[in-house]
């Protein structure tokens, strides 16, 4: 029904997609799987509308089609659940729901609010979701306006003449499992009105809702698998083209920390919200991993730890000295650093090059009364850049240039050039592709090596288990449970999911 | 060559264009007399717009730069008969102080520093109606000529606002380019949270960013005094719109985070140049702020970046 030809798209330098063969049947689930990169964005990009193919066909019921822009492609019933929520905060659930087709509801130039209501609830029961119309959205859980959001792509049956294809992009991606499991039985009984897409990172979600899945590689298509016919391991081995095993993280050279020494300690602390009794020693060498929901207070720990938050009640002591101001500038003074979640935001500062970013966290080591020795920088660049492999031009490339993976090392680079002994990374291989996560995982057993401490928020619980010492459990603010994980000896997934749901 | 590639080299070559335009219509523009006193007598706006380059490379602004100086050339002239030179520390020091104000409002309080500087601004301007009674005031003229004089006078053609103009600009690159502050500056325009987030006490850098913009305010009011033998309240009113259109033409974006004092020198040559082509080509007085308001919109328009600015309100 929906069919796209040899479609190619290409970017200055990138030739992002190649003569990609894609369809989606009647009724269908289409799972579309591949690492960053991959060329999964700009294919959805393509299908949306978003972007214009400089090659191949779209066609839709073997009618070629030409989408100038997202709307163009709605009207012809092709709709977006965004992963990164489109909905506004301040409006109610119905204006969001009809924003941009308010018309229908307008007599004289009035909106008759009750027409919409009652045309948002209908929208509402499509998706199963009980709420008032009227309700500012912000005042929905992120389960919810997801739902909305969906309800919002489904207006498109009243509109359009003809089948609905969805995209949806990494709609789970901050659900937990039972929201999840809703959402995948309402996108089954949704099947009767329409076609899915489905991108996802989580490879067992992705196989057990897809009819078919394409997996893409380096802008290519390299299979199509349909359901039953493939194993995850199979699936990851075609998106990355090797074996994904034990070795991937680095197992093999965890060794045990050194008990005798704790770096940073928390006692009995408390913190704004509903953090309280948080009690954790973190070693030298120790990789602790801190696993839990989005919002369980992982991120609020870690933020305490790096002074960017005050605990309102216990201690917290770095190298042996209780912690009396909390400020990045002291923890970074008592030898800790930070790589956020967010690098573009709070990592690198793009616009500044590789030395000064490198730098950025001990001025005062390259300076003499405020004045810079420019040379020693760029010297400690240029070594940090051969002894980490940076892809970079040279010390002066700007870093908002270098890849995901680039920017990864330098500020990694940054905090263990200056010494940092404790670190805390927040997400580090988020949005990073196989290679780069690789040369992450060797960094951090590297690091432990050397007897640096290390408190870990991981991207996957795999990454969890596989990376980490111990494993602390967080949930609704508290600790819930503490796994050890030596070699050999290492939790499953089930044991940690059951004490964070 | 895409426009992304030619933008950081647009302010010298509009501003050799305007020369070349001027130089063209108008035999007399291109003797190197008439050059050193037209930039002669640019100097004080060039040291008020070098220091409201601080505030807008940290992605700010200081809207209080012309009323500052409106104050000193008030502080100056009713201070020089009892301190002497020394009137002169006091001068940057009211300045400092009052940029400090600004900075603390700015990041203490979390106002925006279009709104702190704007504040600070209307308290310069009442203390300077207090201060002057509300009248325009002269300075004695031989002890201006004893203290000040040598700010003013020539070295065979080169007036002497130039070697101070000079020295600034040199001091102020030297500060940006090699000194830590003026990394951090250069980190809080680009990207407050990583810099942030790498342990730097951003805010005690930022109200530094305005003490200097302040203190440099200060000076350009000093030099404007001496040169006017006087101080009002009111005096260098017409400063501030030509002062953000040198810094903003010469390629240091609202936004902040790149450009530079150098580039606010070139905006300044720019700014000059345009005054004096008004001259020739008889373009009203009234008109001349009409033009600069003009500039200062295309200038904005092509050099901010969009990609930090999510929406303008």
């Amino acid at each position: 029904m929906y069919q796209l030809s040899k479609v190619d798209k290409k970017f200055p330098g990138v030739h992002a997609l190649k003569a990609v063969d894609f369809e989606v049947g009647r009724g269908e689930i289409v799972g579309l799987v591949g690492e960053n990169g991959a060329g999964k964005s700009t294919l959805m990009k393509v299908i949306y509308g978003a972007y214009q193919p400089d090659g191949g066909q779209i066609l839709m019921d073997g009618k070629s089609m030409r989408f100038a822009n997202p709307r163009a492609a709605m009207e012809q019933g092709i709709g977006m659940v965004f992963q990164e929520q489109s909905l506004i905060a301040n409006l109610t659930v119905m204006e969001n729901i009809y924003l941009g087709y308010e018309q229908q509801f307008v007599r004289f130039g009035v909106i008759n609010w009750k027409a919409m209501a009652e045309a948002a609830r209908m929208q509402l029961a499509k998706v199963k979701l009980d709420i008032d119309p009227g309700r500012i959205t912000s005042t929905l859980s992120f389960a919810q306006r997801q739902l909305v959001e969906l309800a919002k792509v489904l207006t498109l049956e009243e509109r359009v003449q003809g089948d609905l294809v969805i995209l949806l992009d990494e709609p789970t991606s901050v659900l937990d499992e039972d929201e999840v499991k809703l959402l995948f039985k309402l996108v089954r009984e949704l099947t009767s009105r329409a076609s899915f897409i489905f991108v996802s990172h989580r490879m067992d979600e992705v196989m057990d809702l897809s009819d078919r899945i394409y997996v893409m590689k380096d802008g290519a298509v390299v299979d199509m698998v349909k359901r039953g016919e493939a194993s995850v391991e199979a699936i990851q081995h075609k998106m990355v083209g090797r074996v994904v095993d034990k070795r991937y993280y680095r197992e093999q050279r965890q060794v045990p920390y050194d008990a005798s020494k704790v770096l940073a300690e928390m006692k009995d602390v408390k913190l704004p919200g509903r953090v309280a009794q948080i009690d954790l020693k973190l070693h030298a060498g120790e990789v602790l991993c801190l696993v839990g929901t989005e919002g369980s207070g992982r991120e609020a720990i870690l933020r305490t730890l790096y002074g960017m938050l005050t605990p309102l009640a216990g201690t917290v002591t770095l190298k042996g000295r209780t912690v009396t101001r909390f400020s990045p500038r002291g923890s970074v003074e008592a030898g800790m650093g930070y790589v956020p979640r967010e690098r573009k935001v709070e990592g690198i500062v793009a616009g500044m090059n590789v030395h000064e970013n490198m730098t950025l966290s001990q001025m005062g080591r390259h300076s003499t009364a405020g004045v810079f020795r420019i040379g020693g920088e760029k010297a400690l660049a240029r070594d940090w850049i051969a002894r980490l492999s940076i892809k970079a031009s040279s010390e002066t490339a700007d870093c908002g240039t270098l890849s995901g993976g680039n920017q990864q090392k330098v500020v990694l680079a940054k905090w263990r050039s200056g010494g940092s002994d404790i670190l805390l990374l927040d997400h580090p291989t988020r949005g990073l592709d196989i290679g780069a996560k690789e040369d992450v995982y060797e960094m951090i057993r590297d690091m432990t090596d050397d007897g640096v401490g290390i408190i870990l928020v991981a991207d996957t619980l795999e990454e969890a288990i596989g990376l980490s010492h111990t494993i602390i459990v967080v949930k609704d603010g508290a600790i819930q449970k503490r796994f050890d994980c030596a070699t050999g000896a290492k939790p499953s997934l089930f044991d940690l999911i059951h004490y964070m749901i | 060559m895409d426009f992304q590639r030619l933008k950081p080299h647009l302010p010298w070559i509009t501003l050799l264009i305007l020369v070349a335009i001027v130089g063209t219509a108008d035999d007399t523009f291109l003797k190197p007399a008439n050059l050193l006193n037209l930039m002669g007598d640019i100097v004080p706006l060039f040291i008020m717009a070098l220091g409201l380059t601080f505030a807008i490379y940290i992605g700010g602004i200081d809207l209080s730069a012309q009323s500052m100086a409106n104050l000193i050339t008030v502080v100056a002239t009713i201070y020089l008969g009892s301190l002497g030179g020394w009137v002169a520390l006091l001068c940057v020091a009211v300045g400092a102080g009052l940029g400090t104000l600004s900075g603390y409002i700015t990041t203490k309080l979390m106002v925006p520093s279009f709104i702190s500087t704007l504040a600070t601004g209307g308290i310069a301007i009442s203390l300077s109606q207090y201060l002057s009674g509300q009248r325009a005031l002269n300075m004695d003229a031989a002890q201006r000529d004893a203290v000040f004089g040598w700010m003013i006078a020539k070295t065979g053609p080169v007036p002497h606002e130039l070697f101070i103009a000079a020295v600034l600009l040199a001091i102020a690159l030297f500060v940006e380019r090699r000194t830590t502050l003026g990394r951090v500056l250069k980190a809080v325009g680009a990207g407050e949270p990583a810099a942030r987030a790498s342990g730097i006490d951003v805010a005690r850098y930022k109200i530094l960013a305005f003490a200097i913009s302040g203190g440099l305010a200060a000076i350009a009011g000093l030099i404007f005094s001496v040169k006017l033998s006087g101080g009002a309240p009111a005096i260098a009113n017409g400063f501030l719109l030509p002062a953000i259109v040198a810094v903003l033409v010469g390629g240091t974006p609202l936004t902040g985070g790149v450009g530079g004092v150098l580039n606010t020198a070139i905006g300044t040559m720019i700014v000059a140049v345009i005054r004096t082509s008004m001259l020739y080509f008889d373009i009203e007085a009234t008109a001349q702020q009409m033009v600069f308001g003009l500039v200062l919109i295309v200038a904005i328009a092509v050099t901010i970046d969009r990609a930090k600015l999510r929406t303008v309100k």
